[in-house]
């Protein structure tokens, strides 16, 4: 996958993704990938930037805790500022896709 | 809760780590994907290999994601820092409101005492202690020559002194001339000075326009002159074409070549041309011929001169008196009993003002004191009272750094408020002052506020403030938190040093403001002693205008002398005016000439000071004009007045008590004031009472009037040919100064070109050589009172304190059946107590500090016992008023409330 296209895509996946619940960095990158079929695989060096960067915007929240298997790991929570950031992507994201879709799609030549 | 818990990053020991926080993290991922890739099979080492291949850079990658920590972490730490100053800020403002009298007190007192200090001190600054506005003008001098007093030189003095001096820089010689100013517009009356060359480089700032007289010009005498700034606006709107424009002075044409700064007026209060030309409308050349050179007889010229850089006065003293010695030696008959004296033109200006500057600042001193320690006993007070709340909020882990920053937050809004309004106060009392004082004050308009003396008091307070306020604080830091419940509780005062503390500061208070209502006592009684002292004349109603005759029209005494006669007869046929004369010198007039005389049949012998009396040529009617008493044989009168007939005058007590003494003085001839140098002897026909002709701190003079027609012909030059028209109405006649159309009419119905000026009626005269004087009592009284103020402000503090503090006893008498009168007789008795010792200490000081002020007061004694009775009285009266309300409080006091309540 070409990770140009997904760079700024990443944030509002990674915010998708938290939209489930909190969860810590390595967490995300499986579900991501899971939830795409793993289509996508996320690269960390591209991950944990992201992820700290939202942090940076407030979008996200970290709290240090305990994973499953008793280890001490960061784990990131969406914010109700990510939350509206998300539900705004999504939106734009329909509209994008739908349009490149129609472009891809069409049958007749423009005039 | 994300806030709380993120906290808890806060809580490592050297605060957060971000590269820690990102290498902790990345292990875990780590950690993680290697636990899987095994899971599919992967060696540990593969897995490990596989995992790092995924994060690509590493490094790069954690410094990213550091950098991107920190910058956050930066951020909270900011945002955190100012959300605790805005909290504090806040937390400052409450509890503002939440003591508001203790606060209003508080800002109040620092407004106050520094706003009315600093105000006062800067006024009274630019009235006294500024330096004068000339160039190096500390090294002006003024060269007195002496006789029995300090007076005009001669023209022959003055050449000598420039001529034989070594130590000046430059001299020059002044005499007042009064001019009619005529060009387009409509004839002015200007008092102007005559200067030799030197005159503005001894008193020198930079002209305005064009340039000042130049030594060459006055040599030869030409028709120049130098206006003033004053008169270039009003007259001449501030046009700068000015220079080279024609005046006619008195008739004869003058050409402007300059005109004087602003700055150079200094505006002393002996009115008329002012001393030393420094307050004339313009300067023209002043040239002497030869003969005047060695004229020493003719003492009408002020001299300055400019000392050389580094030469003290003294040794310009002794140069003067060598160089007089030695025309001593070449005229002596000029000069019976005459010296020389150099004088500072500072010290000429402001004498005597050492005294009152160092009352000054004393007095200003005095209220900062009162003012710091207002602050003081008020910030004890409020901590003593929140005592029980701080000790709550260290014990719940407040942080002795937190509850101090909290309290200096608290203080710093108090402060800040206290200052602004101190500032506002401070300003707005100098515009006042400057603005609202005396014209007569030398240099008041130009006071500005001394910004040195306000940062000064503001960071004296401010010191006072924090050091009184953090106390509290600091001990703070280990409360018995138990313990200070436990007294709360009970109500039980502890007598702590604190205590004590306060007593000692509130006793001293009130000592200094003992200090401070006596001495404003002394200078309050001074001034009115000042305003009653009769003048020997009867002031009121009686009205005065001066006129002059131009020299060219006006040239022989008998055309003068007829002028004048004309005038008199004109207003002497108006109805209601009791009395008209006139008199080429009046009271409070300034300009005084004074000649040596000599009594029939007495020899004087080679060497002794010959009598002196002051000249006045006078009209019949003045002396019933400006109301003297007569004491032995008449006044003159119009049948005295003929330029032929018997010479006669009149003299006053003090002249007939020194030539004359225990002898009757009528009958008997004496001669001065003559052409030449016979005698021309004149019978005394009349003694009156002496008259404080020189304003009412200087001492009577001797004085003689004679018959305006009966003076040499060379005495209208002296006097410039100017008398003053003095009109006395009778008190039902209405308001002396609706007369002066009356004056007017009079002058023109001789000559219709006259003009009248300088009207003013007796009073106004009076009070305005009084004004200045008056007007720096009244500010030094004014600062006594601030302190009075606030020493009321500081008892009131104090009383309510003690009250708040024994609440819960009184609660309990009032509960056991003592009625409310014996309350308030208790908190009473306290209050008595602090002021008894306050008193007791106050009026010891004040004895002591009051003898400094002797030389300030006006038939005052120091020790003036109804002053310090009057001084004690007010203290206690204030006392009492400032104690009233807490001890009503104290006896409103609801027992069940206080009793049950803790």
């Amino acid at each position: 996958m070409n990770p140009e296209l997904l760079h700024g895509t990443l944030e509002v996946l990674i915010l998708k993704t938290l939209s489930w619940g909190p969860m810590h960095g390595y967490g995300v990158g499986r579900w991501i990938e899971q939830l795409s079929g793993d289509e996508l695989r996320i690269e960390e060096g591209s991950l944990y930037p992201a992820l700290y960067r939202l942090e940076h915007k407030g979008w996200i929240d970290a709290e240090w805790g305990l994973s499953e298997n008793r280890r001490r790991a960061k784990f990131y929570r969406l914010t109700a500022e990510g939350r509206r950031q998300l539900r705004h992507a999504t939106g734009t994201w329909s509209t994008f896709a739908h349009a490149v879709g129609r472009v891809l799609s069409t049958k007749q030549q423009p005039i | 809760m994300p806030v709380t818990k993120k906290w808890h990053r806060y809580l490592r020991l050297w605060g957060p780590d971000p590269t820690a926080d990102v290498r902790d993290e990345f292990d875990f991922h780590l950690a993680m994907r290697v636990d899987e890739l095994v899971a599919h099979g992967l060696s540990p080492a593969a897995a490990r290999e596989e995992a790092m291949r995924g994060f690509g850079d590493i490094d790069r990658v954690k410094h990213t994601c550091t950098s991107l920590l920190e910058a956050r972490e930066h951020m909270m730490r900011r945002s955190e820092w100012w959300r605790g100053w805005w909290q504090d800020i806040r937390y400052g403002l409450r509890q503002l409101t939440a003591y508001p009298l203790s606060s209003a007190m508080l800002i109040g007192t620092l407004g106050l005492s520094i706003g009315a200090t600093v105000s006062i001190f800067s006024v009274v600054n630019a009235v006294l202690i500024e330096p004068l506005p000339y160039a190096d003008g500390d090294r002006i001098v003024i060269v007195w020559e002496t006789a029995r007093g300090l007076g005009s030189a001669s023209a022959g003095h003055f050449h000598d002194w420039t001529e034989q001096g070594t130590i000046f820089e430059a001299t020059a010689a002044v005499q007042p001339a009064t001019y009619n100013l005529a060009d387009d517009g409509e004839p002015e009356r200007v008092s102007g000075a005559r200067v030799t060359g030197g005159y503005f480089r001894v008193a020198e700032i930079p002209p305005a326009v064009g340039r000042y007289l130049s030594a060459e010009e006055v040599e030869a005498g030409e028709a120049v002159v130098v206006l003033s700034h004053e008169l270039w606006q009003r007259r001449f709107n501030g046009d700068t074409a000015i220079v080279g424009r024609p005046l006619r002075l008195s008739g004869e044409p003058h050409t402007v070549v300059g005109v004087a700064p602003a700055a150079y007026a200094l505006n002393d209060s002996s009115g008329g041309a002012g001393e030393g030309g420094f307050s004339a409308q313009l300067w023209t050349p002043l040239r002497f011929s030869p003969g005047q050179r060695s004229n020493y007889g003719n003492h009408s010229f002020r001299v300055l001169a400019k000392l050389r850089p580094g030469v003290p006065v003294a040794a310009a003293q002794a140069e003067m008196e060598r160089v007089t010695r030695d025309i001593a030696v070449r005229a002596p008959e000029n000069m019976q009993g005459r010296g020389v004296f150099v004088q500072p033109l500072r010290e000429r200006l402001v004498g005597g003002a050492q005294a009152q500057i160092l009352v000054l600042f004393v007095s200003v001193a005095l209220v900062l004191v009162i003012g710091c320690v207002n602050i003081a006993s008020l910030l004890l007070a409020r901590a003593t009272t929140r005592r029980r709340e701080i000790a709550i909020r260290a014990a719940l882990g407040g942080g002795t750094a937190r509850i101090v920053r909290q309290l200096l937050m608290e203080n710093m809004v108090l402060a800040i408020s206290g200052g602004a309004l101190a500032i506002g106060v401070a300003v707005l009392g100098t515009r006042f002052m400057a603005t609202a004082g005396p014209a007569s004050v030398p240099r008041l308009r130009n006071a500005g506020l001394q910004i040195e003396v306000l940062v000064f008091a503001l960071g004296l307070t401010f010191l006072t403030g924090i050091i009184f306020g953090l106390l509290p604080a600091l001990r703070a830091g280990r409360p018995d938190l138990l313990e200070t419940l436990r007294s709360e509780g009970r109500g039980r005062l502890a007598r702590s040093g604190r205590d004590w503390t306060r007593a000692v500061l509130i006793v001293g208070e009130i000592a200094i403001t003992v200090v401070l209502l006596v001495s404003a006592g002394l200078f309050v009684r001074s001034a009115m002693k000042l305003q009653h002292v009769p003048l020997g004349i009867d002031a009121e109603n009686v009205l005065t205008a001066r006129v002059a005759l131009p020299a060219p029209r006006y040239q022989d005494a008998s055309v003068v002398a007829s002028a004048f006669g004309r005038m008199l007869e004109h207003l002497r046929g108006v109805r209601s005016i009791e009395h008209a004369g006139a008199s080429t010198t009046i009271p409070l007039g300034g300009g005084s000439i004074d000649a040596g005389l000599t009594v029939e049949g007495r020899t004087v012998e080679a060497g002794s000071r010959l009598p002196y009396g002051h000249v006045r040529l006078v009209t019949a009617g003045y002396l019933e004009g400006i109301g003297v008493t007569l004491r032995r044989g008449r006044l003159l009168r119009e049948s005295d007045m003929t330029a032929g007939g018997p010479r006669v005058l009149v003299i006053n007590e003090l002249l007939a008590s020194q030539l004359w003494p225990g002898e009757d003085p009528l009958g008997k001839r004496l001669s001065g004031w003559t052409e030449g140098e016979q005698p021309e002897w004149r019978e005394v026909v009349g003694v009156v009472g002496d008259i404080w002709a020189f304003g009412l701190s200087a001492p009577p003079e001797p004085e003689l009037f004679i018959p305006y027609t009966q003076a040499p012909a060379g005495s209208w030059n002296s006097f410039q040919r100017s008398m003053v028209l003095v009109a006395r109405v009778p008190p039902a006649g209405g308001d002396a100064a609706d007369y002066s159309s009356a004056l007017r009419n009079a002058v023109w119905s001789v000559d219709k070109t006259l003009p009248l000026y300088d009207v003013r009626t007796m009073e106004d005269r009076l009070s305005a050589s009084l004004s200045a004087r008056r007007f720096l009592m009244l500010l030094l009284s004014g600062l006594a009172a601030t302190g009075v103020l606030l020493a009321a402000v500081g008892i009131y503090g104090v009383i309510a304190y003690f009250v708040t503090e024994r609440t819960a006893e009184i609660g309990l008498r009032l509960a056991l059946g003592a009625t409310s009168g014996s309350v308030i007789t208790m908190v009473l008795r306290h209050s008595a107590w602090l002021a008894a010792a306050g008193l007791a200490v106050g009026l010891v000081m004040a004895l002591a500090a009051t003898q400094v002020l002797g030389s300030q007061l006006f038939e005052i004694q120091p020790n003036d016992l109804s002053t310090y009775v009057l001084g004690t009285l007010t203290l206690l009266g204030i006392t009492l008023t400032a104690s009233a309300l807490p001890a009503m409080r104290a006896a409103r006091i609801d027992p069940a409330r206080t009793l049950g309540g803790n």
